[in-house]
């Protein structure tokens, strides 16, 4: 029978339990709810600015002519260059690299900046050159190229009287293996002929893209290469029957990415073939050229916002893996565009457009607009002579940015909205231009004349020159 | 005229005379006196009367009586005038027996005749009414004895001899003829010996002189027996004179102060060894004493080690006193030998026969070896092994190890998170474990994290291949964590059911399996010897085998995870403060731990950098911060050991948390209701090691110290949460232990619980899903380590892009980096250092197109290859162009050629790379000399513990007199019930009988106050006395004052017999 001490016993111990059991919970409360202080060491990271070196641009040079044999070449005409520094008297040198076999003439030529004459991106150079030949006419500008390990072209055709040319130049001081892979409308395309191509150092190589695809309507050229880093561009002719219907050199595209920005598209005539057309023939017509190289479908929106202002199209693509598709841009009104697609999977784009003399049945000049990178804080645009030269913006981002572009003494405030695009006239004597505040800004530069049209994009310098964080722990 | 002026003046040079006293109760006779008494006094009191009395008993009484007040206080003056003696000496300072003897007889005038003698006591002494009759007859039978000794009782036991004579081993030890033995008249044959003790004895008074007293370097011991011997070497004789008995009280006037407190037999001990080095140095050749004085070190020294594998550390610094003072004490040495030259007249061939012989002394070593081993088996360890399971669990254990760590079996090395290889070399293993040059990535000179030391002791264990020795560790985790838990869970309950559920819910705590899975060794090692730590602990208070084992445990678990240092030293603190006299054994504990981690300590400081001092030694694991929700489920993952994966499979929309919290409410319950059993203590103790151990988890948590790459790595939580489980398993196994029927089903629910909520983990270990598998052959290219054969400090740069678009640079050498070359301070350094800044502007401009000109790379570390890590198929855009840009600038370099892709990456070797590259070689003498000291002093540390910790202490960690007991008398005392007795109790208690001491007498379940709490400390006051003899000696002093428990017998009865 229980007496009082036990049961006081029993009392006690079940006080010790509830006791135990509220400070149990109270640990667990004060663990879960106040913000204990925290101590978390730095990560120690040091930017690394790489030791200046030289900085080198390489310029694709003039139109070359495929010769009797697939190994010869030759030069039609030279090109003019455009070079510009900051500052303006650092003084770039042009070094002429050795030019490819089967041909005497000098080709490439690569800008070349003694280490530490200027700032990453701030040596730029372009190209532009008239043709006015039996088998070769038109007009064509490039910006010389900052040599890559890894570069997409978009662009060409090795349809009949369709030439396209690869030019690859490795202006370094270690041989470059370049393997050249193409995709065409029918999906990747097997030419082991493409790999493995030694591009000496301080020399330069043309392929022709015929001999990897040939009768590939609608090309996308990867170039890869190891060892050293090479400049590509490809080079397209156009001959329709005994009419040459243009020329044109193509720069590297934007690589792979779900969004793609490509600015000032220049329509120089109304027309164009509606984008539901399933038999849209030629190539005279403003059009995309898209490949989603992943292994998986891609589904795409395409958005065409005119310079002009007003309402854009709308449309939207399905791409298939691996297959190049070239999708007619709709009936637009003469003008310059915007054009951006986004999609679910990474992409390569391109634009092509042509112009059409007054009363001319065939097209007299083409061009492909290549999508471009976004900038950083400052860029320098070097601008060859050409006809209608304008230097074309573009923000995809929320924000308004306001830029600046100095041409010559002359500074003009540039204000972009968000999601729209803007456009600068510049000289047509050539000359640079220097564009400030513009990060995040796509750009490029259209050239638009009498029978002459061109394009290229502006690309940022490459990431290689720039400050890398290292963790060395 | 030498009354009272004498006592202020305190002269010891005055000539005594007679002095006219009132009532003088010694008459001195006017005839020439032959026998004066000289009574050495001290303390007075009681024992001063009764000495007094006693020499006024005599039946011959002393012609004369001189009392030397050796600092005596008024009191003790005035008594001694009151006995009116026929001469008072007043000596102010503390002066020895013999120095107060000698005074006292200088101002006496010189001996007359060979009859002249005197009779030396002390108020210790108190001489039975014919002792000196006896004496004196001896003297006037024998011309040839000079000194003739009493037989000396014990004072509080008359019936015990406490000394008659002593004599000398060939080599000079001095021994006692008869000790302690019950006084039947066995020894009244005896006469002539080769010493004895200074008490009492009568020596003529021109042999006295003749020798110049005793030894004044003699102060305490032998200075009897060293007279004796000179006497005997000057051609006298001396006698014992078995008749003649003397009362003897050890009370620190004669000889040593009696006594089994520590300090006493420390002091007695020291001052044994000093007369015994004095006496060698005096005793010895001429020719031989450098040879003798050389020897004193290095025989004090091999000394030291006997008394530390005999368990008797506290003497060692008397040992190195004692040698120390005899190698300077010149002038005394000097002069013993010049004293004894002078009085030598016969040769030492004279006293041989005289000498201990030895077989004698073989026959009293054989004798206490039998007496140990006799003590030794009174102990019970109260474990029971395999009579209460242990086996069973073993086996069990072993194979659910086989069964969880399949994929492991057959392995050459084990890889994880935090995972390497260790060194293939076992003196690269201890290289690295020691101060001096750290060989992690630019290397620096520095302190070796503690945890190098534990991989190296387990790297040799497995010489052959250092590396699998991790393999064992993985293997074998399992089942040695459920031996410790098994073993600790024995301090508290002696039923195989509960020390079986303790084992099995160890060898399945979270923590541990979590630890497992991701390859954390340090976590590992910690869970797995933190039970065991529990086990040594709480026998620290009474052994110092026990003490040292656990502190050398103390030592790994916290090289293996320093963040549990903080509360495993809370833990320590509250463990001395309730262990009573045993604290100083428990005082050990943290002792080897700080002096491994000392040079990192001091480093860390230096740096500013304390928090440092808590980061996982190791590879650093970065990893998610668990939150506290996680923590307190044990689990250090929010996907709870793959709980999320299965309730996402069965297409069950339940938190997890909720689903494991489920499973183990019943351990949480069963934990909280040990307070229920009214083992409070226990209960406390063992959730406040649980709250301490969650509280250690969210420390950690909340603390990211490493910096790899470009992330911090948080503290591991797992060693916290180890303790925190510990702290639950111990409760719930308190608290079962309480329940008195169905404690089984109970504790298999609970089992089966926890097994459950560690299943899917473990399941994820056996298929091979978790992170820990298989080690790879190599981990950097074949191309690199087939150089590395030629080359063994061939350097490879290894670049990493990191998820933010940065790039990680570190150096390998050799066959790459090992997990013995890690470092804690480089890790967490929160600058860089002069080689992090060289190296990082290298591998930037490496990875960048540059006028950077590569060779300084070859020319500052010697790296002979580049290897750039790939980026994941689905990496960050950022992480994808860090790589492709470094690819890029690394191909288009001239300096660089490639090699190829491998499975760790590109790598390039450099054109102008040299092999045996100077830059990449270590510094030749880094670190010396003060590596150097450090070993040293480290090495003689963990050997001095080690040393301890060899149970070498079985029977002789107690005081070598202490009496038997017998048993039905405490039995008797308190009650029978608490017989039944406690095994762990016993096992705590050097000699099993004073289980009743660490008895917690609250509800009767015996172990409860020699219990183990999870914080390693015993918390008992009564069992950590680890002299149960003075408890004897001092009968109200023994035992618990109150004995509560007592009141309520009914209650304790029904829990024994539920046993």
């Amino acid at each position: 029978m229980p007496d009082s001490r036990t049961l006081l016993r029993a009392g006690g111990r079940g006080v010790a339990v509830l006791g135990a059991a509220a400070l149990t919970v109270a640990a667990f409360g004060a663990a879960a709810i106040v913000p204990w202080p925290e101590h978390r060491a730095e990560p120690l990271a040091r930017s690394i600015q790489p030791a200046e070196s030289r900085t080198l641009r390489v310029c694709p040079g003039p139109m070359l002519e495929l010769g009797d044999d697939a190994e010869s070449v030759s030069a039609l005409g030279s090109a003019r260059i455009a070079t510009a520094t900051r500052p303006a008297d650092a003084g770039a040198e042009r070094v002429v690299l050795a030019p490819p076999r089967g041909t005497e003439d000098d080709v490439a030529v690569s800008l070349v900046t003694e280490p530490g004459a200027v700032d990453a991106g701030m040596l730029a150079g372009a190209q532009s050159q008239r043709l006015t030949t039996e088998t070769a006419a038109g007009f064509l500008a490039a910006g010389c190229a900052e040599p890559v390990a890894d570069a997409w072209l978009a662009g060409g055709s090795t349809e009949l009287g369709r030439s396209t040319l690869l030019l690859l130049a490795n202006p370094g001081e270690v041989a470059a293996t370049v393997d050249v892979r193409v995709h065409s409308e029918t999906g990747p395309v097997e030419a082991p002929s493409g790999l493995g191509l030694v591009v000496q150092p301080g020399g330069q190589r043309v392929v022709s893209i015929a001999g990897l695809a040939p009768g590939a309507a609608a090309p996308v050229v990867h170039v890869t290469s190891t060892g050293g880093t090479v400049a590509a561009t490809l080079e397209q002719t156009a001959i329709d029957v005994l009419t040459p219907t243009g020329a044109e050199l193509i720069g590297t595209t934007a690589p792979p990415a779900t969004r793609q920005t490509i600015t000032g598209v220049v329509v120089p005539q109304s027309g164009g073939i509606a984008v539901d057309e399933d038999h849209a023939e030629g190539d005279a017509h403003p059009s995309l050229r898209l490949l989603a190289p992943g292994a998986d479908a891609v589904e795409a929106a395409v958005s065409v916002v005119p310079e002009a202002g007003g309402e854009g199209s709308v449309f939207d693509v399905v791409l298939q893996p691996g297959q190049v598709s070239d999708i007619p841009l709709g009936e637009l009104a003469a003008g310059e565009y915007t054009v951006r697609i986004d999609a679910d999977g990474e992409f390569v784009a391109a634009a092509r457009t042509a112009t059409t003399a007054g009363g001319d049945e065939l097209p007299s000049d083409f061009a492909w607009f290549p999508a471009s990178l976004p900038l950083l804080e400052e860029t320098l645009v070097a601008v060859p002579r050409g006809p209608g030269t304008k230097l074309h913006f573009a923000n995809p981002g929320d924000a308004e940015v306001e830029a600046s572009v100095t041409i010559g003494d002359d500074e003009r405030r540039v204000t972009v909205a968000a999601g729209g695009v803007a456009s600068v006239q510049l000289p047509g004597g050539g000359g640079s231009a220097l564009v400030t505040g513009g990060a995040g800004l796509f750009a490029s530069v259209s050239f638009n004349g009498n029978r002459q049209l061109a394009g290229f994009a502006v690309q940022p310098p490459g990431p290689l020159d720039s400050p890398i964080v290292v963790y060395p722990r | 005229m030498h009354g009272p002026s004498s006592f202020d003046r305190g002269s010891a040079a005055r000539p005594p005379m007679a002095t006219a006293r009132s009532e003088p109760v010694l008459r001195l006779t006017a005839m020439s006196p032959r026998v004066t008494a000289i009574l050495v006094v001290h303390r007075g009191g009681e024992r001063l009367t009764r000495a007094l009395d006693a020499i006024r008993a005599q039946s011959r009484r002393p012609e004369r009586l001189l009392v030397a007040l050796v600092q005596a206080n008024a009191e003790t003056r005035a008594a001694a005038a009151e006995a009116a003696p026929d001469g008072i000496i007043q000596i102010e300072e503390r002066v020895a027996f013999g120095e107060a003897v000698r005074r006292a007889e200088q101002t006496l005038p010189p001996p007359q005749d060979d009859e002249d003698a005197v009779w030396l006591l002390s108020e210790d002494t108190e001489p039975e009414s014919r002792a000196l009759a006896a004496l004196e007859t001896t003297l006037e039978t024998a011309r040839s004895v000079a000194i003739a000794g009493p037989k000396l009782l014990e004072a509080e036991r008359p019936d015990r001899i406490a000394s008659l004579g002593r004599s000398m081993t060939r080599f000079g030890a001095a021994v006692p003829l008869v000790t302690g033995e019950l006084d039947q008249g066995q020894h009244d044959g005896l006469s002539d010996v080769l010493g004895v003790d200074p008490g009492g004895i009568l020596v003529r008074r021109a042999v006295w002189r003749s020798l110049e007293g005793f030894d004044p370097a003699l102060p305490v011991v032998d200075d009897g027996l060293d007279l004796a011997v000179r006497a005997r070497l000057g051609g006298h004789r001396v006698a014992v004179v078995p008749t003649a008995h003397v009362r003897f009280a050890a009370g620190g006037l004669i000889g040593p102060a009696a006594g089994h407190r520590a300090g006493a037999v420390r002091r007695r001990a020291a001052a044994t060894r000093r007369a015994a080095l004095h006496r060698r140095m005096s005793y010895a050749p001429a020719a031989a004493t450098p040879l003798h004085w050389l020897s004193l070190l290095p025989l004090a020294v091999l000394r030291s080690i006997v008394l530390l594998v005999t368990k008797a550390p506290g003497r060692i610094v008397g040992e190195f006193g004692a040698a120390l003072r005899t190698m300077f004490s010149f002038g005394a040495i000097a002069r013993s030998r010049r004293v004894l030259r002078g009085a030598r007249s016969v040769g030492w061939s004279a006293i041989a026969p005289l000498r201990m012989q030895p077989d004698e002394m073989r026959r009293r070593r054989r004798l206490e070896a039998e007496e140990r081993r006799a003590r030794a088996r009174g102990r019970v360890d109260g474990v029971d092994f395999l009579a209460t399971g242990g086996g069973w669990v073993l086996l069990v254990a072993v194979v659910v190890s086989i069964a969880v760590m399949f994929p492991l079996l057959g392995a050459a090395g084990v890889s994880g998170a935090g995972l390497l290889p260790l060194s293939p070399a076992v003196d690269e293993l201890w290289r690295n474990a020691s101060y001096g040059w750290r060989d992690v990535s630019t290397g620096f000179i520095g302190a070796a994290d503690p945890f190098q030391a534990v991989l190296a002791v387990l790297g040799s264990l497995a010489f052959w291949s250092p590396s699998w020795a991790l393999v064992a560790l993985w293997l074998l985790a399992i089942p040695v964590s459920a031996l410790g838990a098994w073993f600790a869970a024995a301090r508290l309950t002696e039923r195989g059911a509960l020390r079986a559920l303790a084992a099995v819910l160890w060898m399945l705590a979270p923590p541990l399996l979590s630890s497992l899975a991701d390859g954390r060794p340090g976590a590992v090692l910690a869970h797995v010897l933190l039970a065991w730590l529990l086990y040594a602990a709480l026998g620290s208070a009474t052994s110092w085998a026990t003490a040292a084992t656990a502190s050398l445990l103390f030592a790994a678990v916290v090289a293996a995870a320093p963040s549990l240092a903080p509360a495993l030293l809370v833990a320590w603190i509250v463990g001395m403060a309730a262990s009573g006299r045993g604290a100083a054994r428990l005082a050990l504990l943290p002792v080897p731990a700080v002096v491994l981690a000392a040079p990192l300590i001091w480093a860390q400081l230096a740096a500013g950098n304390r928090l440092a001092l808590l980061a996982d030694p190791g590879v650093p694991v970065p990893a998610a911060v668990p939150g506290s929700g996680v923590l307190g489920l044990g689990f250090t993952d929010p996907a709870l050991g793959g709980w999320q994966q299965v309730l996402a499979a069965l297409q069950a929309s339940i938190d997890p948390r909720w689903v494991v919290a489920a499973l183990l409410l019943p351990l949480a319950l069963a934990a909280l209701a040990a307070f229920a059993t009214g083992r409070i203590r226990a209960a406390a103790f063992a959730l406040a090691g649980a709250a301490l151990g969650f509280a250690t988890a969210v420390a950690a948590a909340q603390l990211s110290l490493a910096i790899i790459g470009a992330s911090a790595a948080p503290v591991a939580s797992a060693p916290g949460q180890s303790m925190m489980w510990l702290g639950l398993v111990l409760a719930a196994v308190v608290a079962l232990d309480g329940v008195r029927r169905a404690s089984a089903w109970l504790a298999a629910l609970l089992t089966v619980a926890t097994a459950g909520a560690v299943l899917p983990l473990a399941v994820s270990i056996a298929t091979g899903r978790a992170e820990v598998g298989p080690a790879a052959q190599r981990s950097l290219p074949a191309f690199v380590t087939a150089e590395a054969e030629n080359d063994p400090r061939v350097t490879t740069l290894r670049l990493v892009p990191e998820a933010d678009g940065g790039l990680r640079a570190t150096l390998e050498h050799g066959a790459g980096a090992t997990l013995d070359e890690q470092s804690t301070f480089a890790q967490t350094r929160v600058t860089m250092d002069a080689g992090e800044l060289a190296l990082a502007e290298i591998a930037g401009n490496l990875a960048s197109r540059g006028g950077f000109d590569a060779d300084r790379a070859i020319d500052e570390f010697g790296i002979s290859y580049v290897l750039l890590g790939q980026a994941d198929a689905d990496a960050p855009r950022a992480e994808t162009q860090t790589a492709d840009r470094s690819r890029a600038a690394l191909d288009a370099n001239a300096a660089l050629v490639p090699v190829g892709e491998t499975d760790f990456g590109t790598l390039w070797r450099f054109a102008d790379a040299v092999p045996d590259a100077p830059a990449a070689q270590i510094p030749p003498h880094a670190g010396a000399p003060l590596a150097g000291w450090i070993a040293t002093v480290q090495l003689i540390v963990f050997g001095a513990v080690l040393l301890l910790s060899i149970p070498a202490g079985v029977g002789r960690e107690e005081p070598a007199r202490r009496p038997k007991r017998p048993r039905p008398e405490r039995v008797r005392r308190r009650g029978a019930k608490v017989v039944p007795a406690a095994p762990a109790a016993q096992a705590e208690t050097e000699e099993g009988t004073p289980v009743e001491e660490g008895t917690p007498v609250e509800d009767g379940t015996p172990v409860e106050d020699g219990t183990p709490v999870e914080d390693g400390t015993p918390v008992e006051v009564g069992s950590a006395e680890p002299e149960p003899a003075t408890a004897v000696e001092e009968p109200a002093h023994d035992g618990p004052p109150t004995d509560p428990g007592v009141t309520n017998p009914d209650e304790r009865e029904g829990e024994h017999d539920a046993r």
